[in-house]
């Protein structure tokens, strides 16, 4: 009887030991399937046939793999443009393949991350800004080698384009490939309907209020006009009684807000790291910056608070000012994508100034060698390739003004084209001699995790009303600081 | 070996016969689960417990080394992976009941005899499952905003003058992310329901014969019958919980906001390694989740044996 019940606690334990396993094994895998990410294939992006890449490398071809799309050029229409370019390459390069990998922009900088991580990195990488760059910060070849092997011309380009990827002590990192300005675009019929002057195009040009007298064009007057072009259900305009800032459907002003330093950067570029190279700083005109956006959307209302710029109602795409409903908008060149939805009465408008200086945040793409490649030479040919040869049909599919200038007045004329109204396009010309100089996605130690605390702080202040900004604005300093000293 | 017991040796004989011929269609059957646990699961776990004792980090550029305890040192004293796993166990607390009672208590009216349509209200109980996460995420992000969204539009209408902030206040933000949970009761409802079925119904009129009441069925005979469901549930639900991630990235784009109440221990986990790039520290954060939910999950099947009835079982 005894040995019975022995035999059957023994199948019980068992029993349950192989339950416990099996549950083991569940939780387990769920764990493991945490950390699972957009491969270059399952992300929906193509790529060449690997069979094909890997008879030609048996045959002596030095296969060059191109990851995109850190910075855009995922859009089907584009990759198909990019495919082209890659096998144009191939068909006049027979000593090199050129594969093509597309990983959608919201995967690829987790796709790139593990790729380098287990040792699997491109050659290639791009499009990508300079944030998207320094989100990798240490990872990029020292093209100056190369271009003075190859004897590649750099005086075709600005010297303050050149200037661009030789920041943070990594060498000349990337060649300029495209640029983007910032300007301010407008509504002209809203202005007429307010009964307001047109913003002025040239750059650091005067504005002409309603009375007739003429001011600086620069913040305090962009925030007086902006109250009169924010409009409630009710036809109250945000300087009258009555005014209803919960049924708000128009507003006056809206500011580039991807990141808090671009927003500081249009007022006046600057830097969160002081000279010494450690200590955290906010720039003055940043603070000041801030402040404006701050109490533009809390107090004075011409700004979408964060609640409503996420809404679906206010904010359907990626940018108010796409739906028509915003009269005064600023952005880059590239965003001209989207705002012909908003419309045929748009033109562009020089940015504010600040303290009598006008400045414009920039963007730049280009394409970057990983400093990991096997294939230096071979990678640096593709390169230049994509900067020369295959640069006219990328820079036309990813609405890219040329960074050589000599390529400027074509780009300029295609864009006419595409939209019927006349546009004053030598705003955006003029707007590249106002970059912000030190860029503001330029280096900063822990770039990635200073980054999600600045978009912390900055969806914090868009969501939250009444908040002290000098004690906020300090709280930021004082938590970058310790990310920076943790390192 | 000619010392070995005879019915050693009779085992060996029988096992290299027919038993194994019939064992290795079983071994090819389950083949193709051991090989990808093994490639995708296994591997990939152990090669991230070896991560967690080196300095593998993209921002960095030291060189690989062997760094000891030292990224599990850091864990400790990172206050911020410790608020996260507190923010996990906190939203646990509220959601884990809904997530296992709901579906019971949905699946107990679908059962019910004089239910009619029971088939067409099962349908539209599961169907929100169906639905795509994210899109189904991104609907509840704009019916709970706070101005125009559905949700306060209807409060208002009933009179509630000023409804929450649900998404956007560190109070309401759970109980938001709760009622966002119940869209996808349906597949547990589907698995009670399936429970429900397996009672055989002797034991329900043997109750009745007993004088038990509608409570007194539900208690004596339908909660311990489907003991073993509640269990599965409650493990899968202690598992999602503590991996919980995508709402709060999708809806906050991994901000933590409003007021850190949505920075979830697994959203902390990815940040660091992806964003952040340290893969080591991540991976660090992985194995610490992954004991939580192995300690729990120990714990829960340790007690089970005071309250779950398995039928086949001896007691």
């Amino acid at each position: 009887m005894q040995h019975m019940e022995a035999r059957f606690d023994m199948a019980r334990s068992t029993r349950r030991l192989a339950v416990l396993l099996a549950v083991a094994a569940l939780v387990v895998a769920a764990c493991g399937g945490t950390t699972t990410t957009p491969s270059a294939s399952s992300g929906g992006g193509e790529s060449a046939a690997p069979t094909t890449a890997a008879t030609e490398a048996a045959a002596g071809v030095v296969e060059i793999r191109w990851f995109c799309c850190l910075g855009g050029g995922d859009a089907p229409e584009q990759v198909e443009v990019e495919q082209a370019v890659a096998e144009a390459f191939n068909a006049a390069h027979p000593n090199i393949h050129l594969t093509f990998e597309a990983v959608p922009y919201e995967g690829a900088r987790d796709a790139l991350a593990t790729m380098i991580a287990s040792g699997n990195g491109p050659d290639i990488v791009g499009p990508v800004g300079i944030g998207g760059a320094e989100a990798f910060h240490g990872q990029w070849l020292d093209l100056q080698p190369l271009i003075d092997s190859t004897g590649y011309d750099m005086s075709q380009f600005p010297e303050s384009t050149v200037s661009l990827y030789s920041v943070g002590g990594q060498g000349q990192g990337g060649i300029p490939f495209a640029v983007y300005p910032s300007v301010l675009f407008y509504q002209k019929d809203l202005f007429e309907e307010a009964g307001l002057n047109e913003p002025p195009h040239d750059w650091g040009g005067k504005y002409t209020m309603p009375n007739g007298s003429e001011v600086d064009w620069d913040y305090d007057t962009v925030r007086e006009i902006a109250k009169l072009l924010t409009v409630d259900r009710n036809g109250k305009d945000a300087t009258q009684d009555g005014f209803d800032p919960d049924a708000i459907v128009q507003w006056g002003f809206e500011p580039q807000r991807d990141d808090l330093r671009q927003t500081g950067a249009y007022w006046k570029a600057g830097t969160l790291v002081a000279d010494d190279g450690t200590a955290a700083q906010i720039p003055d005109a940043w603070v000041a910056a801030w402040k404006w956006f701050y109490d533009g959307m809390w107090t004075d209302h011409y700004s979408m608070t964060g609640p409503v710029f996420e809404s679906p109602e206010a904010n359907p795409s990626d940018y108010p000012f796409f739906t028509g409903n915003v009269a005064m908008s600023q952005n880059y060149l590239w965003s001209t994508y989207g705002v012909g939805d908003s419309g045929e009465d748009w033109d562009m408008a020089a940015t504010p100034s600040y303290q009598g200086q006008t400045t414009a945040a920039f963007n730049a793409d280009t394409f970057r060698i990983h400093k990991d490649t096997k294939h230096p030479t071979e990678a640096f040919e593709a390169l230049t390739y994509l900067l020369g040869d295959g640069s006219a049909d990328l820079l036309n599919t990813y609405g890219g003004m040329p960074a050589r200038p000599t390529e400027q007045d074509a780009f300029f004329e295609a864009q006419a084209a595409n939209f019927p109204q006349e546009i004053d396009w030598s705003v955006a010309r003029e707007g590249v001699n106002y970059a912000d100089v030190p860029n503001f996605e330029s280096y900063m130690p822990a770039y990635n995790e200073s980054l999600d605390l600045l978009i912390t702080f900055g969806t914090k202040w868009q969501a939250t009303a009444g908040l002290n900004l000098d004690t906020e604005i300090e709280d930021l300093r004082t938590q970058l600081q310790a990310i920076w000293d943790s390192q | 070996m000619t010392n070995a017991p005879a019915h050693a040796r009779r085992r060996t004989s029988a096992f290299s016969g027919l038993a194994w011929r019939r064992a290795r269609w079983g071994y090819l059957f389950i083949a193709p689960w051991i090989i990808g646990f093994l490639a995708f699961t296994l591997i990939p776990m152990v090669a991230t417990l070896a991560f967690t004792l080196t300095n593998i980090d993209l921002a960095q550029e030291e060189p690989l080394q062997f760094v000891g305890l030292r990224n599990y040192e850091t864990l400790l004293k990172d206050r911020q992976a410790w608020d996260a796993l507190g923010v996990t166990l906190k939203y646990a607390l509220l959601a884990l009941p809904v997530a296992v009672i709901l579906p019971f208590l949905v699946a107990l009216l679908l059962h019910a005899r004089h239910l009619r349509g029971s088939g067409a209200f099962r349908v539209l109980f599961f169907l929100p499952y169906v639905v795509p996460f994210v899109a189904g995420v991104l609907i509840w992000g704009g019916m709970l905003e706070q101005q125009s969204g559905w949700v306060n539009a209807f409060l208002r209408l009933i009179g509630i003058a000023d409804p929450p902030a649900w998404l956007d206040d560190t109070t309401w933000i759970y109980p938001g992310l709760v009622i966002m949970g119940v869209w996808g009761i349906g597949a547990g409802m589907i698995v009670y329901l399936a429970g429900l079925k397996g009672i055989p119904t002797e034991y329900y009129d043997a109750a009745r014969i007993d004088g038990a009441g509608a409570w007194g069925t539900l208690r004596h005979v339908t909660i311990p019958m489907i003991s073993p469901v509640i269990l599965y549930t409650l493990v899968l639900g202690i598992v999602e919980v503590l991996q919980y991630f995508l709402v709060p990235l999708v809806l906050k784009n991994g901000t933590g906001q409003p007021g850190g109440s949505t920075l979830f221990y697994n959203l902390y986990l990815y940040k660091q390694f992806f964003s952040f790039q340290d893969m080591s520290y991540g991976a660090t954060l992985a194995w610490l989740l992954f004991a939580v939910t192995l300690a729990i999950t120990a714990v829960l099947f340790w007690a089970s044996r005071r309250w779950v009835y398995y039928a086949g079982e001896a007691r």
